[in-house]
This record gives structure tokens, sequence and C-alpha cells, in this order.
């Protein structure tokens, strides 16, 4: 028996066919489970690429950047007494249910660092790449941007950048405080939530700006 | 390992490049095609040439399926690739408002580039309403913008939204083409040109 001569269109839709069958049983996207290069994470680690340092992140908050999110780990509690303006609440236990995507610059932060550190492996665990923790978290916020220290004797170079720290720690509503001066440090209160925040109130989940992608 | 520019192969520089030369790209084959001449793009719509169906038809058909088998070989991070976000409501009224000025003018936007490059005039004219259009759209933004954003079903898919595995609505896909491509035949030999 002769097969029919087929033209080029039905050849054509015949192998669209098979690899539209073969594509039945096809799994394009990745499970739960994951491989990490544990070589390329201690590296990270390593780098110190894997943090944003407190000045760094106060400094995109007041430029008001959207190309991350910023995640506090704490209890909720927490989270209503004090967080970093623009932050959302995510609990560590939420966190691998919490819809992110993949791709997202993530910024979390916990009282220390060590929930946050705990939480980025986590994270890194699930594939998301763009995962950051802020250094020595809410503590390290609180001594960097709210109440920068000025050193006893400090130098021209020290003294511009705690100017700087200054304007930054007004911004959030903090207290810039001197080092080894008559006036006994502050009592650390931290400060209201409104106050520091330029753009309307804090909401749990931040509007979300549209991402500069496709067409 | 893909999508190369989620992955930091390259930089917003490098990606400009490519996109240049993924556009030429694209419109030498749309010229090729010859989706460079509005008689033969209208004709779609009066189904005596069904050319443009089965160009776009199979650029989806190829496009899914050359994801498919990526994402399945571990080669294509699928949860990294950017979708536009559906607003289902808003982009049938887009649609049909681009259905109407397809029809009028003869070109899409994508082809109008194609014709503007080979010199025809209509694909300048239809080009220079594009950037009109757009001015225009910017203005009256403000006071639509809330429709423009009514809808949100956030970054879905056919599967997500029907939740059925992806495979077989890839499957699907390819017997609604080849079907389509069948039914266009035919109809072209019914209502085609006779010269």
């Amino acid at each position: 028996m002769k097969l029919p001569a087929l033209t080029l269109n039905q050849k054509l839709a015949i192998v669209a066919v098979a690899l539209g069958t073969l594509a039945l049983f096809s799994v394009p996207h990745r499970g739960p489970v994951v491989t990490l290069d544990t070589r390329e994470l201690a590296q990270i680690v390593e780098k110190e690429v894997d943090h944003v340092t407190p000045s760094e992140l106060a400094a995109w908050i007041v430029q008001g950047r959207s190309d991350y999110r910023l995640i506090d780990l704490r209890a909720e509690s927490d989270y209503a007494t004090y967080h970093i303006p623009t932050a959302e609440n995510v609990t560590v236990a939420a966190l691998p249910e919490f819809p992110f995507l993949r791709n997202e610059k993530i910024v979390l932060y916990s009282d220390g660092g060590i929930h946050a550190a705990q939480a980025w492996m986590l994270m890194q665990a699930q594939g998301y790449r763009a995962v950051y923790t802020v250094l020595g978290g809410l503590e390290g916020w609180k001594d960097d941007v709210l109440y920068p220290v000025l050193p006893a004797q400090a130098s021209s170079a020290e003294r511009a950048r705690f100017e700087r720290a200054v304007a930054l720690s007004r911004f959030f509503g903090g207290e810039p405080r001197a080092e080894g001066g008559a006036v006994a440090p502050a009592p650390m209160e931290l400060p209201k939530l409104a106050a520091p925040v330029s753009s309307g109130a804090v909401s749990p989940v931040a509007p979300r700006k549209k991402k500069k992608e496709g067409c | 390992m893909a999508p190369f520019y989620k992955y930091g192969f390259f930089g917003d520089e490098m990606s400009l490049v490519l996109a240049f030369v993924l556009g030429t790209g694209f419109g030498f084959f749309l010229e090729r095609a010859g989706f460079g001449s509005a008689r033969k793009l209208a004709a779609q719509f009066y189904l005596y040439d069904m050319s443009v169906f089965k160009v776009m038809f199979t650029a989806i058909v190829t496009a899914m399926l050359g994801v498919t088998y990526l994402g399945w070989l571990g080669w294509l991070d699928l949860s990294l690739v950017y979708l536009v976000p559906t607003h289902l409501v808003p982009q049938i009224v887009g649609g049909l408002v681009l259905g109407v000025g397809f029809v009028i003018g003869g070109y899409c936007p994508g082809t109008s580039v194609a014709a503007l490059a080979t010199g025809r005039i209509d694909g300048f004219v239809y080009a220079f309403g594009i950037a009109a259009g757009t001015l225009v759209y910017a203005e009256v933004f403000p006071w639509i913008k809330g429709f423009v954003n009514s809808n949100e079903m956030g970054q879905v898919t056919l599967p997500e939204v029907f939740d059925l595995p992806w495979g077989l609505v890839a499957f699907a896909v390819v017997m609604i083409a080849v079907a389509g491509f069948s039914a266009a035949t035919f109809i072209e030999r019914r209502i085609g040109y006779r010269s």
C-alpha cells in the first residue's frame, strides 16, 4: 500500500499535532523542589551582596523607589507598634505561602539579623533570587537611621556623614545624638507611625506599581 | 538559565541592542509574509485571504510549544517570564478599538512600521496616527484611568484561569490551530480570489 503524497502544509500539521501531543505530558513549571548551589550561596554571603544597609534603604524610601518590596517579618503587634515606612507585614511562618513574584526584589528585616537571615535562606530554597536583608535588622535601622550618633572626636569626614544622617533621621521622625556630650542620650522611643510617612498612611499591602516591562 | 535578562546575562543596554535585532527580524518576516501591504491585511477581514490568521496562529503555536519544551527541559524558568496583567473587559474593549483601526487603516501597529520601512505612504500616515493617538490617550488617561485599571486579574495564564494542566491547554491550542488552518484554507477556496 502506498501512502498518499502529502503537501508541505499537511506535513507541518502532522509535526504540530505530534509536538502538541507530546506537550500533553509536559511539566514546564518547576515544583517546590529546587537544587541549591551551595557554593554560589556561600559566595553571596561572603561577598556581602545579600543585604542592604539601613542608610541605603532609607535613601530608597526617601527617593520613593518602588522596584522592591520591603517585608517586615515580625509579629503583627510589633508591626502595628512600629515598622519601617512602606514595609509590608509577612511573618516567617506565612512567608512560604506568600504570593511573591519570583523576579521581585524582596528586602527582608526582623528585629535583629537572625530571623531575616533564616527567611533569606528559606526564600533561596524556594528559588527566589533577588532577596536581601536589612543589615542589623530593625536595631540597625534605629542605630543608623533613626538615632545616628556623632562620635566624640569626629573627623571632618565623619561630621559630613553625620550631617547627611541627621537629615535622614529627621525625615523618619528620629533624633540624632552626640556621643560624650553632657546630655544623656534621650530614651530611644520609636517615632509615632504616622509622623515620618510623607505619602499618607501605610497600608499593610503597599499599592503595587506597574513594572516597566512588556509592551 | 533563561530568561537571560532576568538571570543577569546582560544588562539594560545590551537588552536594547537585542531588542533592535529581534525587532528588525520581526519586521523582516512581516514584510516577507506580505504584511507590509494594507491590501493583504485588510483581505483578512473580508475573508478572502487568511494569511494574517495563519501567520499569527503559527507564531502563537511555535512560541507556545517552544516555551513549553524549554520549561520542561529546565532551560527556561517560566515563573520569571513577564506577562502583561489581564484586565478582561478593558482589554476586550481595547482589542475592538484596535480591530476597528486595523480595518480602517489597513495595518496593525507592527505591520505599519514594516510598511513605513519599505517607504509606503499609507504606512507613514498610519505611524503618524499611532503617535497622535498615543498623545490623545495620554491626555484623556486621567478620565478613563478607573476603567483601564478595572477587572484586575494579575499575571494569569489559561491553565490557571481554567484550572487545567499546562500540557492539556497546550495540546488544545495546537488542535484548535490545526482545525483553524483547515477551516481557513476551506474558506479561502470558497470566497478567495478567482484570478
